[in-house]
């Protein structure tokens, strides 16, 4: 039988990150389930408005809600073409970086993740200037393609997005990379490996691990987009106000209707749940782990 | 895969959980019937939210004469920038801030969630009620007896600012007419400009030329609102600009933006049909065309009409929830009519007052450098008493203005047309008054 004492030593360490757990995401969670599960009744066009248990009624809503279903489309295509591209990119720098071809390692691995570091309003800011007609320094390029014509705009997005992530990316990969022990790189080459077959055979399957962690993060990243759409909105015709599934998350809440916007989270937060788990699903069952 | 099934379970337990020991929330405080209006006993201080440019200057001069109801000034982007959302959000969460800026267009809105306090009960307040223009009046009290929403603040009547050298330089008439203003349009494009700027994402300019054209959007008989977007008035103004749009006679540059102001700076806009407070977005926007500006009544739909639009203007409320209702009505009160405010408003920010006298304000006699050293502010002191005093707002019109600003848009890109862009924003307001319960004519 156990003593007590470690169950007490384990509630201890659990209990600042429990506490902080519960508030600030099943308590949240919890309220944004209970409002979407809520809706509002009135008497007369300025009577009193109490809220009511309206059981699935705000769900309806969002099933029967084409322009949102519509967004939740455009960040998969999105996603399909930008995630791949994003960590194709990042596996590439990774493997230059570790690769002893690149000098000053120290300054290409900082450099790559500077953008990073630029928050995300202020990095769709900069590309929107570079993008714009009038204003960008470009302007021999703008004025012959339109980057926030409808055409172009989502995959301007995708660029500016890209640019921000590829470093963060690549230093995850990279760090996987940093930790394959040496003897496996002395086997490989005692086999007869060279830099290619290293690299193919070696260095990608064993950071594979990471790969797939940053593809979860990124298809999660993808479906809540929110920043991007929201800065080129101002000054692109082709971003509505229902562009990405958390915009019209944003423009619902600000009617203000928090039942309806919460079931669209609910919703939203369940699609991207499924999503995840079914991508590492997917890949478990592919991988020899 | 155990442990995010099992944090699933704790999800949903915790869900059910909060459901079940909080019941059904409703703050089921009076909406009807005006708030009591007494004063507290001993000092109070009053929290004000604000985005006027220059406003904690004018809060400081009431805090310097009234020791015993201070006023705390916090700032933030403009109402629909941000600014409503919070407010809602702090109307739900319970701590909004005493006193709140809100343009006209925003009251049904706020009151509609029961987030303002009626002031009719102080009589300080309905008092003053014979200082204010009408029609701000009107969007206050929502032309119902005892009741007071907020102090009329400033109002937006507008006008036609144009470049004067350039209409001057290619010999092209100042119109006065619509019809004149489409046909300066060919003569400033064949001389190398576009006459204006085509506001695709702020609906608000295209409101108020809606209304000078005898457009009104909605109405509420008491038992519910009517949606009307696309009446007589507001398609013909929606067919004029579709037909300035086709004939590529207007810029599209999206408002706002400093793409938006470099046209007006280099000269490519030659006119804006703005309200009062658009004096102080050209002379910042774009400062080298300093003195070349003139001011000129609206265009009008039928040759010696006097009718104008309005664009903005904005009340100060009083938030439901606030401790001290009958402290923070004076203060606003001060705020709008008191001749020192006033004057401070207008020289901080461009405010035209809500105020009869405002308009004799020594500030607003004087001719202004910007503008060629005219007199701008009597062309709008002439418009203000041209502004139909019948026009409604409604009650959600967030979701209003994100709808037509998306047609529009679709519209400028070439998708679609303007009428079309208020066909959908139709439906799409109906459906949102809908989800909220708030009746509605079909």
């Amino acid at each position: 039988m156990r003593s007590k004492s470690p169950v007490r030593a384990l509630l201890f360490f659990i209990l600042p990150f429990g506490l902080l757990f519960a508030a600030f995401y099943l308590l949240p969670i919890g309220y944004a389930i209970k409002q979407s599960l809520y809706k509002v009744q009135r008497t007369g066009t300025f009577g009193p408005a109490t809220e009511v248990f309206g059981g699935f009624e705000q769900y309806q809503r969002v099933f029967e809600n084409g322009p949102f279903w519509s967004s939740v489309g455009r960040v998969l295509l999105f996603g399909v073409v930008q995630v791949p591209v994003m960590l194709g990119l990042a596996l590439l720098l990774a493997l230059l970086l570790d690769s002893g071809l690149v000098k000053g390692r120290g300054f290409f691995r900082l450099a790559f993740f500077v953008p990073y570091a630029v928050p995300g309003v202020v990095a769709a800011i900069m590309w929107g200037f570079l993008y714009s007609p009038n204003l960008s320094p470009f302007t021999s390029l703008t004025s012959s393609v339109d980057f926030l014509s409808a055409d172009f705009v989502l995959w301007s997005m995708a660029n500016v997005v890209t640019w921000v992530y590829v470093g963060y990316n690549m230093l995850i990969i990279y760090s996987a990379l940093l930790a394959i022990p040496q003897e496996v790189y002395e086997a490989a080459k005692i086999d007869g490996a060279g830099p290619w077959r290293t690299a193919w055979s070696i260095k990608v399957p064993l950071v594979m691990p990471a790969i797939i962690l940053t593809t979860v993060f990124s298809i999660i990243g993808t479906l809540q987009l929110l920043a991007e759409p929201q800065v080129f909105r101002t000054f692109s015709s082709a971003v509505s106000s229902t562009y990405t599934p958390n915009l019209t998350v944003y423009s619902t809440s600000s009617i203000p209707n928090f039942n309806l916007a919460a079931a669209f989270s609910v919703v939203l937060a369940l699609a991207t749940c499924a999503l995840s788990f079914t991508f590492l699903k997917a890949t478990q069952r592919g991988g020899d782990k | 895969m155990r442990f995010p099934m099992r944090s699933l379970g704790i999800v949903l337990t915790s869900a059910l959980a909060l459901t079940a020991c909080s019941s059904t929330s409703d703050d089921s405080t009076e909406s009807s019937g005006a708030a009591s209006c007494a004063p507290s006993s001993g000092p109070v201080t009053l929290n004000f939210t604000s985005w006027i440019p220059g406003i904690e200057t004018v809060v400081k001069a009431w805090n310097d004469k009234n020791p015993d109801i201070q006023v705390t000034v916090q700032t933030g982007p403009n109402g629909n920038g941000g600014t409503y959302q919070n407010f809602f959000n702090q109307l739900k969460a319970g701590n909004a801030p005493d006193l709140g800026q809100i343009e006209y267009d925003a009251l049904p809105s706020f009151r509609v969630q029961d987030g303002l306090t009626n002031l009719a009960d102080c009589t300080e307040v309905t008092a003053a009620k014979d200082q204010f223009v009408d029609w701000t009046w009107g969007q206050v009290t929502f032309g119902e007896e005892n009741s007071v929403y907020g102090i009329p603040q400033d109002a937006g009547p507008m006008a036609l600012f144009y470049r004067k050298d350039l209409f001057e330089k290619n010999g092209i008439a100042i119109p006065t007419t619509w019809d004149e203003y489409a046909a300066a349009a060919e003569k400033v494009k064949a001389a190398g400009g576009y006459i204006t700027n085509f506001s695709q994402s702020d609906i608000n300019q295209f409101a108020g030329l809606a209304w000078q054209a005898g457009g009104r959007w909605f109405a509420n008989d008491g038992s519910q609102w009517t949606v009307n977007l696309q009446d007589e008035g507001t398609t013909k103004v929606a067919n004029y600009w579709q037909g300035l749009l086709d004939k590529k006679l207007v810029s599209t540059v999206p408002p706002w933006t400093t793409e938006w102001d470099n046209a007006y700076n280099k000269g490519n806009a030659w006119t804006w049909v703005s309200a009062v407070w658009g004096a102080n977005s050209i002379s910042s926007g774009a400062p080298d065309t300093s003195g070349k500006w003139a001011v000129a009544p609206m265009p009008q739909w039928t040759a010696g009409g006097t009718s104008a639009g309005n664009w903005g203007g904005s009340s100060t409320a009083v938030f439901k929830g606030s401790k001290h209702p009958y402290e923070a009505a004076k203060f606003a009160l001060w705020l709008n009519t008191d001749q020192e405010a006033l004057t401070l408003l207008n020289k901080e920010a461009n405010l035209y007052p809500a105020t009869k006298s405002g308009a004799t304000l020594p500030a607003l006699s004087e001719g202004v450098e910007f503008y060629g050293g005219q007199k701008i502010y009597d062309v709008f002191a002439t418009a203000s008493t041209q502004v139909a005093a019948d026009f409604v707002w409604g009650p959600t019109m967030t979701s209003t203005y994100a709808t037509a600003s998306d047609g529009f848009k679709a519209a400028v890109s070439g998708s679609g047309t303007l009428a079309d862009a208020l066909k959908t924003t139709q439906t799409a307001t109906i459906d949102t008054l809908k989800s909220q319960s708030i009746p509605v004519a079909e």
